[in-house]
């Protein structure tokens, strides 16, 4: 005996329910992480903290660090408020000058 | 200062006598001034909660670099080798040590006015001073060897 077709069930998400949070990201603030420069920190415990924090191999954490020491400043990260908040407590508690800037 | 063995489980130094008596003499002197508090943001004028959180945060680590500053120049860390002293740090020890040294020679150098040159010369200095030059030297010294003898 055939048996009767049998449909999916399918769920509708009630009201309230987010599927796509996408836009909304989008929307969020987002922050520079950046160091400044300072003529007191030694350039190779700079490259060492950048390493250590950001997980950077030594070539990536040495240009930024350079960047640092010729520009005045080096952008590390763009990140939502809590991660560019975490960064900056890190390099902080290393003694660096970082700060977390809005992005236009 | 030499590095005699580095392992996953750590470094072994040799010091001098003068070298191990001047590198707990630092650790000692930490921390050299009271916390002060860090700016989150230079143009965020709306971060007062963040900067609250971001002090809060750098207090309680810098009590807790404290604590580490005591067990990192604990006695049985460094045993005698002919005239020299042999030295042991964990990687998480070294790592402490190295921001235990590098805040020492940051609030020196702001005891000393924040100079944009910080190779002083101590007899251009107020007496006061000069042992805030010669610590920011000697951790420098040390923080230099920490970085430089780690084989890569």
């Amino acid at each position: 005996m055939p048996m009767p077709p049998v449909t999916e069930p399918m769920t509708v998400p009630g009201p309230g329910v987010r599927q796509d949070t996408r836009s909304d990201d989008r929307l969020a603030p987002t922050y520079y992480v950046i160091c400044w420069n300072d003529p007191i920190n030694l350039m190779t415990y700079v490259t060492h903290v950048f390493m250590k924090i950001f997980g950077w191999e030594r070539q990536k954490a040495e240009k930024h660090m350079m960047e640092v020491h010729e520009k005045g400043k080096s952008v590390l990260a763009r990140e939502g408020a809590e991660k560019a908040e975490f960064y900056v407590h890190r390099l902080q508690s290393y003694k660096l000058q970082a700060t977390m800037e809005p992005a236009q | 200062m030499k590095l005699v063995k580095q392992t996953k489980i750590g470094f072994q130094y040799r010091l001098i006598p003068e070298e191990a008596y001047s590198l707990r003499f630092i650790v000692q002197q930490f921390p050299v001034t009271e916390f002060s508090a860090a700016k989150i943001s230079k143009t965020d004028l709306a971060s007062v909660e963040r900067e609250k959180l971001l002090n809060e945060a750098l207090a309680a680590h810098r009590e807790e670099l404290k604590l580490r500053a005591r067990n990192l120049i604990r006695s049985d860390r460094f045993r005698p080798s002919g005239k020299d002293q042999l030295y042991h740090l964990s990687p998480e020890g070294r790592e402490s040590m190295l921001q235990i040294l590098n805040d020492v020679r940051v609030e020196c150098w702001r005891m000393l006015g924040e100079p944009d040159n910080p190779d002083l010369n101590v007899f251009d200095l107020p007496p006061e001073k000069v042992k805030h030059c010669h610590l920011m030297h000697l951790a420098g010294y040390f923080e230099h060897h920490f970085l430089d003898l780690e084989k890569p």
